[in-house]
């Protein structure tokens, strides 16, 4: 009886509160963009990023998050053309041939003349809001001696290495393109030498990081930005993002516009924001990622002293979708034996 | 009353149970069919040729048994051991046994990694490095999480150890040895198939400690195969045929160790349950203080290694940050709804199997009621709301609101926990008094009433168990989540997801002891006054 009368009042609790929200937005229309969670987290850009487009669009913009970029594509791919989502946000390379291929996104309509990548940027649907590279961290007071290269992470028996299961997340997937790009048809032999100094492969990045964190390896798999985070929120300087000689894989993260957006016009307009100092200048300090256009507003010092890539290794979209469950296998192969 | 007056007469009594147990199995089905509908059946052969797929169940096979065991090898010893003695501390070790379980995955790693790791304090003040990464790590990781709950639950079952046994114990002059064969493992021996089924399901479809501890890919689990197939390969078919495997090979081992159950014994004694001090040896006192000294270093170095930013400043201004109390509000207003659900839930299954049970041709049911909670277990978290979702999007009730849905899951998440918590003593009371209920007439608000003081600690238990899953959950919100729905746990994903890893260690501070509160206030406010376990002098 008594969990009766609790069930009511809370049912009562929730449907008020939904009244209350849906009645507020009522007035103005609303835009929903998917997203992972930490970027909408607030502690992440989304709030800024947020209060920046809404100032524009008399409109509401309404983060809707799931765990990870794979989890906001699942999601959009779940509900299909019943989707509530007008824009997804944080896709990234590997995944954006995956989602094309539902036919479930549209044409941007944006012109990405602006990007600066290396090597520019040209595709109809999805548009640029981010970028960085993937790299090994490793604590300056720790260790006298960084590697240079990939090759010397991989090499050196000595370096205990953390890194992240490409079956389960996004550097995990990078390295392994990242391996591909250098090792070719020898990363089978390469996976096999950085396993015998492999601490762990964990599932996701931030359980990496947090153990390596706690001192249980020389270096992890990050990204070049993270020790922008290191100086700009604790004033610690010892973090730094190893070189590599032969090249840094890139990590470009996407939005992309639904063909069945239930709000078309303000999804066309977020998508052109996107690429706008109001979505730009956020995602420095807030993503802990550099930004795709040149800003009149320079980023915080800090960023100017992370190692800049000489060469840029990518391999194309079409090769990796292809070739991902091979490469997966062997890495799996070597890693086992 | 002809039969079939009787059975209907019974219908109507059951109505709520039936309601409870079949809206469960209802949900349920529908889910698996609206993954099933996904399904490309004629696929299955090819996934079960791949000698990958072999590996990850062999793997999983194998650290699950090994964690289980250890797990409840030490809590029986440790059980019989909290069951005859008394010292300080005792209660509040075991407030503190319950709460290992919701230690989110990532913050219990860390805490053994503090301990045992390569700059940990074993490390630190002893010079002594483990191979942590590997099997080792995993089962130091599953005993910190499951022997306690064990412990828990195997002192359920000597609570239902009639008081005159052992005053009949104390009279004969009993040892510790004598006592723990004659009375206590026909107790233990009822009440282990089913701890030992919980804790290897659980161990089994463990993850992220899995792969966080393992020290490489050949630690993995079939759960990373099911969490890769929906999440990286959205492919909805084969998450839906390893979650099947993954169940087939639960239930093979649950058939096979609940025949090694032996029937409950059947007690009628009212004799008022106290524990009266037995001969004491030197043995005893040792092998007692071993096995407490095994399980207080095994679970209390890694909580005070997360316990460790209290008082820090980080902690003190995560505190005061308005984001971490919107997330404890997101958090109870989850988790309180679902945990009442999930014990009228698991009330519905109780007052189920009592019908069936000793009626001829019903006997079989209980029993399986019980495994029907139990699959929950093995059907990750990610499947079960995928399958839900695919159901609400079919049904075309997308208006349900997300937080329906979370509160819904994790009642059912929590359902086996409760059943464990519940059944045990619902079967001992249905024992003791049916024929004194069927002969004065007592059924109905009536027997409830009988019923509450002698049912109310399992209820509150039970409650307990279910509030502590639930406001630890994860998995759930991962999929359903929207802004709104930051909860406690989530919050501190966030936070570590960027950088933060300090406010996230002082936030997983916050959920444990927001756990201990809840877990206290149910089992002192509901459970009435602190149970005694132990020596008691009539």
């Amino acid at each position: 009886m008594r969990q009766g009368v609790w069930l009511f009042a809370w049912r009562a609790v929730v449907l008020t509160a939904a009244l209350g929200a849906s009645g507020a937005s009522l007035a103005r229309p609303t835009l929903n963009v998917y997203t992972y969670d930490s970027f909408a987290s607030s502690y992440g850009p989304g709030p800024k990023i947020k209060a920046n487009f809404e100032k524009i669009c008399d409109c509401v913009l309404n983060w809707v998050t799931a765990d990870s970029s794979g989890g906001v594509l699942a999601r959009v791919q779940l509900e299909g053309a019943k989707t509530q989502a007008d824009v997804v946000l944080g896709l990234d390379l590997n995944l954006m041939e995956r989602a094309r291929q539902t036919g479930l996104l549209a044409e941007s309509g944006v012109d990405t003349g602006v990007v600066n990548l290396p090597g520019g940027w040209r595709d109809p649907v999805f548009v640029p809001f981010d970028h960085g590279y993937f790299a090994f961290v490793y604590d300056a007071n720790r260790l006298a001696n960084p590697p240079q290269s990939l090759q010397e992470v991989v090499d050196n028996p000595k370096l205990r290495v953390i890194y992240q299961d490409p079956r389960t997340s996004t550097p995990g997937l990078g390295l392994l393109l990242w391996m591909k790009a250098v090792y070719g048809d020898q990363a089978a032999e390469a996976w096999a030498k950085l396993a015998t100094h492999t601490v762990t492969v964990t599932k996701s990045w931030y359980e990496g990081y947090s153990l390596y964190l706690k001192g249980e390896a020389d270096v992890v798999l990050s990204y070049t930005t993270s020790p922008a985070y290191h100086v700009v929120a604790e004033g610690k300087t010892n973090y730094r993002a190893a070189l590599a000689r032969e090249g840094y894989y890139p990590q470009v993260e996407v939005a992309a516009m639904l063909k069945n957006a239930p709000n078309r016009a303000l999804a066309q307009r977020f998508m052109r924001f996107v690429l706008e100092p109001g979505f730009q200048g956020e995602v420095a300090t807030g993503n802990w990622m550099f930004p795709v256009v040149d800003q009149a507003q320079p980023l915080p010092a800090v960023f100017a002293e992370l190692p800049q890539p000489t060469r840029v290794l990518t391999l194309p979209a079409l090769r990796v979708q292809a070739q991902q469950r091979a490469w997966l296998a062997e890495w799996l192969e070597a890693t086992t034996r | 009353m002809t039969k079939a007056q009787a059975l209907a007469d019974a219908a109507v009594r059951l109505a709520p149970a039936l309601l409870g147990v079949g809206l469960f199995v209802l949900v349920g089905l529908a889910s698996v069919a609206a993954l099933w509908r996904q399904a490309d059946v004629t696929q299955w052969a090819g996934y079960l040729a791949q000698p990958y797929l072999w590996r990850l169940v062999r793997f999983s096979l194998w650290q699950a048994l090994l964690s289980s065991g250890v797990s409840l090898l030490l809590a029986v010893a440790v059980a019989s051991c909290l069951c005859h003695r008394n010292f300080w501390g005792k209660e509040a070790l075991l407030q503190g046994f319950a709460l290992s379980m919701v230690v989110p995955t990532l913050v219990a790693v860390l805490g053994i990694v503090v301990v045992y790791g390569r700059s940990g304090w074993l490390n630190q003040w002893f010079g002594l490095e483990l191979p942590l990464y590997g099997l080792l790590g995993i089962v130091l990781a599953h005993v910190f999480f499951n022997m306690p709950l064990a412990v828990r639950l195997l002192l359920q079952g000597y609570a239902l150890i009639p008081g005159g046994q052992w005053r009949l114990a104390s009279q004969l002059g009993f040892g510790r040895w004598a006592a723990f064969w004659l009375i206590e493992w026909p107790y233990v021996r009822r009440v282990l198939p089913g701890a030992f089924v919980l804790v290897f399901m659980l161990c089994f479809s463990s993850f992220a400690v899995v792969l966080s501890l393992g020290g490489g890919p050949r630690s993995s689990t079939l759960e990373v195969a099911i969490y890769q197939a929906l999440r990286f390969d959205f492919d909805i078919g084969r998450a839906t045929f390893l979650s099947l495997l993954q169940m087939l090979i639960c239930g093979v081992m649950a058939a096979l160790v609940y025949r090694l159950s032996t029937p409950p014994p059947l007690d009628v004694s009212l004799w008022p349950r106290r524990v009266p001090g037995l001969r004491d040896s030197g043995w005893a006192r040792t092998l007692d203080g071993a096995a407490l000294t095994l399980a207080l270093l095994w679970v209390v170095p890694p909580f005070l290694a997360i316990l460790g930013p209290v008082g820090s400043p980080t902690f003190m201004a995560t505190l005061w940050a308005p984001a971490t109390w919107r997330a404890v509000g997101v958090s109870l207003s989850l988790a309180v709804p679902a945990a009442l659900l999930s014990v009228a839930l698991g009330l519905a299954f109780a007052v189920g199997a009592r019908a069936a049970m000793e009626r001829p041709g019903w006997a079989w049911l209980p029993q399986q009621l019980e495994q029907l909670g139990n699959w929950i277990l093995v059907m990750p978290a990610l499947v079960l709301a995928t399958g839900l979702f695919l159901l609400l999007r079919d049904a075309g009730w997308s208006a349900v609101p997300n937080h329906a849905i979370v509160v819904w899951v994790n009642a059912v998440m929590a359902l086996p926990f409760v059943l464990r918590a519940l059944l045990p003593a619902v079967y001992q009371y249905e024992k003791r008094y049916r024929r004194l209920y069927q002969s004065l007439g007592v059924r109905g608000w009536t027997r409830v009433l009988r019923d509450w003081p002698l049912l109310r600690r399992s209820v509150a238990q039970a409650l307990g168990y279910a509030m502590l899953l639930s406001l630890g959950d994860m998995g759930v919100i991962a999929l359903f989540g929207s802004q709104g729905l930051v909860s406690l746990p989530l919050y501190l994903y966030q936070l570590i997801g960027t950088y933060r890893l300090q406010e996230g260690a002082s936030v997983a501070v916050l959920l444990v002891l927001l756990c201990a509160l809840l877990f206290m206030a149910c089992t002192r406010g509901i459970g009435g006054p602190a149970p005694k376990v132990g020596v008691g002098h009539a």
